[in-house]
């Protein structure tokens, strides 16, 4: 049976399509989206296997050893023009990007190389990639170790064998040794001398205050100044046990062999972790993927952020939306209390209400300006000149940090809490309000004992809509607060333990400073698909444990069916 | 006579009430009401009210839909003063003093005046907690006080047996008849002088019903129980005294057995025997 189009039309079945279809585009493409940054990001920490090959540019042969990044097609006229020899009849050639690393050697650890170019390619079994706290990957042949300068093993690094083996053990356990060694370090530098440092600049601030207030008793002047002088031995001792370590940790050194053919010695303290890629089985890179995912999410930054993990960005994000959620719930759900159950309902509160809602409409970097001439400069201004006069001319609260970052962010969010607790108030049920009221409690009493718990739900969701807005907003917190590189998390174990006026990392503020802010933007490129979708599922945890939150009140406080 | 016994809706006789006659001159007064108006915004909705309130007693308000009976109970305990555009004339004496007089305590007087409404409204908290809100309220902070006075009024509105396994489940999974006792006894934990009993079974099915009424019963010994119904069965089974309103008139107010057997006005008589309503 044939049905005419107007048929179709009028039995409502184009805007079910329609509206499908809409549904269905809007799924993809956050799926999409997804995808794509998983796929892109996450494919970064998979040990790609080491190529080594021949390549010939233009006449001149040389070896090229690296890992293939990604190939593309580039139109054969542009070669021409670039003055590369392309076969006449070719349209389009394909182009490989390798990264090389040796940086230290090389001077760049990226290649664009023509596909035609590279021949002979093979993947030695014996190919190692050793991972440094600077100047990238190695890549090479292991032929030697040696311990303060004499050689302990040596090979020639390309026949396998228990030969090998057994220099390959006894790498990688240097490499462990080393990686201890460095640990304790780093512990020692962060935490000890960290908290003495952090101390002395307090007993500094301590004496600039008395002399502020022009206290003339020597008693406590020396007080500081003993105090000063024991942490200063403290500190003396920790230099001497750090000199040991680091001559301890500086014993070790390899030799290999790079792609040029050229013998390098590297010392064994700047390796993180070495691999043989290409005789690794599937389980081994499976575990290699693993540690690697992890240490991108728990150790800090190296190599102007393009390197090692972004664990201070997670936690900078998590502390400051948490921190913005205690901040802006309180505000929300006192204005929308005097709203809706105080204020006599009217023209004013009309007017107050569309004021509360165009404030969500305003641009979040306006509430940067606002957050940096009303927070920063002229509370923190003031509040420096208050109680930390000690500390200037350098600013204490007087420039960005932690907590103006989260009230600029509280601000910026508060309408939504505001409106979210209103539509929760009106919705508690008349009867409720006036059992409580019938029993002899006042209108405050009903409020805080009845009415606001029933509303916990409402005023969640609100909390909930305002996470999701805070926790991917970038732009205000350039203003107020956030930088590329913070030297210590904004929560430690130096009092007073939260640091609210120290400057801290962010996810959304990483992606663009490592996406347009780094020197090598090869190296950079997966990380921001990385942090980007690391981004994407701490916003997600967050909202989720709020979501949990909610579901948890709403099945405490069940409305009543009225 | 016998004829218009008949053609009333009610067998009095049937209902096996505490023969003793009751007569207003010899009771104990808890509310007078003296010329009571009401206005929302531009209508009068109460125009000049006159009535007393027995002590111990129940007494029932009937009338048709909207004849102002709920709303002159709500007066009692000043719960119009949460409706915008409500004006008040004329005094209502709880004890001699006027509860709409100069600075009352209206807290303090919904203390001595509870109020149980048309549907029940226990807050989503546990049974326990919802008894012990009004104790609350008054600043009780002893745990062992606290936890005689819930018992005491969950048995005086016998539900006791029912919950003591529960007491710290959510009120809301009971069933609307508890709902509804456990209100009462969160009203009567907080010892009022006088009960308002707004068409507090109205909402419930039968068996829930009589529970209430055996309650109402039950509660009148140690309280003044006021009571608007719908129903007129109702309003003869429990109460001892009963007022019919009709369009913001108080038309006759007697004892319950008088009223609905011999009315006095030919309103009364034609709402009971069902000719409006």
């Amino acid at each position: 049976m044939r049905i005419s189009v107007s048929d179709w039309t009028r039995s409502g079945s184009p805007w079910v399509w329609l509206n499908a279809g809409a549904v269905a585009i809007c799924i993809i493409m956050v799926l999409g989206l997804l995808a794509l940054i998983a796929v892109r990001g996450l494919g970064h920490f998979w040990p790609a296997d080491v190529l080594s090959a021949s390549y010939d540019q233009s006449g001149q042969r040389s070896v090229l050893v690296g890992e293939l990044v990604e190939s593309e097609f580039v139109p054969a006229a542009q070669l021409r023009d670039a003055g590369v020899d392309v076969p006449a009849g070719l349209e389009h050639m394909k182009r490989d990007l390798f990264k090389v690393g040796n940086r230290d050697i090389t001077g760049a650890d990226f290649v664009w190389a023509l596909d035609d170019h590279v021949t002979e390619r093979s993947y030695p079994a014996m190919m190692f990639v050793a991972e440094r706290r600077e100047w990238g990957n190695l890549y090479g042949y292991l032929q030697a170790i040696k311990q303060d300068g004499e050689l302990v093993a040596q090979h020639d690094g390309y026949a396998p064998g228990p030969e090998y083996d057994a220099l390959w053990q006894n790498f990688q356990r240097r490499i462990s040794r080393a990686q201890d060694l460095h640990a304790q370090i780093e512990d020692i530098q962060k935490g000890v001398i960290g908290s003495i440092n952090y101390e002395l600049e307090r007993l500094r601030l301590k004496q600039r205050s008395l002399e502020l207030k022009n206290v003339t008793d020597p008693q406590p002047y020396a007080d500081i100044e003993d105090r000063r002088s024991e942490l200063n031995a403290e500190y003396e001792e920790l230099q001497v046990d750090l000199l040991e370590l680091s001559n301890a940790l500086n014993r070790d050194s390899f030799v290999a062999e790079v792609a040029d053919g050229r013998s390098v010695e590297v010392q064994l303290s700047k390796v993180v972790r070495a691999f043989l890629p290409n005789s690794m089985h599937l389980g081994d890179k499976v575990l290699h993927y693993a540690a690697k995912i992890w240490e991108f999410i728990a150790d800090d930054p190296r190599e102007a952020n393009t390197e090692g993990g972004i664990f201070p960005a997670i936690y900078g994000t998590v502390m400051m939306v948490l921190l913005m959620s205690v901040m802006v719930t309180p505000f929300g759900v006192i204005a929308a209390v005097y709203l809706r159950e105080y204020a006599r309902q009217g023209f004013t509160t009309r007017v107050l209400r569309i004021a509360v809602n165009n404030l969500a409409g305003v641009p979040s970097i306006v509430y940067g300006v606002f957050g940096l001439g009303f927070f920063v400069y002229f509370l923190g201004g003031n509040i420096d000149d208050l109680f930390f006069p000690e500390a200037k001319p350098s600013p204490t609260f007087g420039t960005g940090g932690l907590m103006w970052a989260s009230l600029t962010l509280a601000l910026l969010t508060v309408p939504v809490v505001i409106v979210a607790t209103e539509e929760g108030l009106s919705r508690i049920p008349r009867a409720v309000r006036e059992g409580s009221l019938a029993l002899g409690a006042t209108k405050a009493e009903t409020l805080w004992k009845v009415v606001l718990p029933m509303a916990s739900p409402a005023i969640m969701t609100g909390v909930i809509l305002a996470i999701a807005r805070a926790a991917g907003e970038v732009a205000p917190l350039m203003l107020v607060g956030v930088v590329k590189l913070a030297p210590s998390l904004p929560l430690d174990m130096n009092y007073p333990y939260l640091h609210l006026d120290q400057k801290f990392m962010h996810l959304g503020f990483h992606i663009y400073d490592v996406g347009f802010q780094s020197p090598n933007v090869e190296a950079a490129r997966p990380l921001v698909y990385a942090t980007a979708l690391l981004l994407v599922v701490v916003i997600a945890l967050l909202n989720f444990s709020a979501i949990a939150i909610r579901n948890h009140l709403r099945e405490k406080y069940k409305a009543l069916e009225m | 006579m016998s004829s218009n016994m008949k053609s009333h809706a009610i067998d009095i006789s049937s209902l096996k009430r505490d023969p003793r006659a009751l007569n207003m001159d010899d009771e104990e007064i808890t509310l007078k009401v003296n010329d009571l108006r009401l206005r929302y915004g531009d209508k009068e909705a109460l125009h000049g009210i006159n009535m007393l309130i027995p002590k111990n007693r129940v007494t029932a308000f009937i009338g048709p839909s909207g004849c102002g009976k709920s709303t002159l109970l709500r007066c009692f305990n000043r719960m119009n003063d949460l409706v915008d555009g409500c004006q008040i004339d004329g005094e209502i004496l709880l004890d001699d003093s006027n509860v709409y007089g100069r600075g009352v305590d209206v807290a303090e007087l919904r203390r001595r005046v509870g109020m149980v409404f048309q549907k029940p409204n226990p807050f989503p908290k546990s049974i326990y907690e919802n008894v012990a809100y009004g104790l609350r309220i008054q600043g009780l902070k002893k745990k062992r006080l606290i936890d005689d006075t819930v018992e005491w009024a969950l048995r005086s509105a016998a539900l006791w047996d029912e919950v003591k396994d529960r007491l710290h489940e959510s009120a809301l999974g009971m069933s609307g008849g508890q709902q509804q006792r456990l209100v009462i006894a969160r009203t009567i934990a907080v010892k009022p002088e006088v009960l308002l009993l707004d068409e507090p079974a109205s909402a419930l099915d039968p068996i829930s019903t009589l529970k209430i009424e055996e309650l109402i019963h039950a509660l009148k010994k140690d309280f003044t129980i006021v009571i608007v119904t719908h129903n007129m069965q109702q309003a003869a089974r429990v109460s001892d005294y009963t007022a019919f309103m009709y369009m913001g008139d108080l038309i006759e107010f007697g004892v319950t057995d008088t009223l609905f057997t011999n009315p006095v006005q030919k309103q009364t008589e034609d709402y009971i025997t069902g000719r409006y309503g």
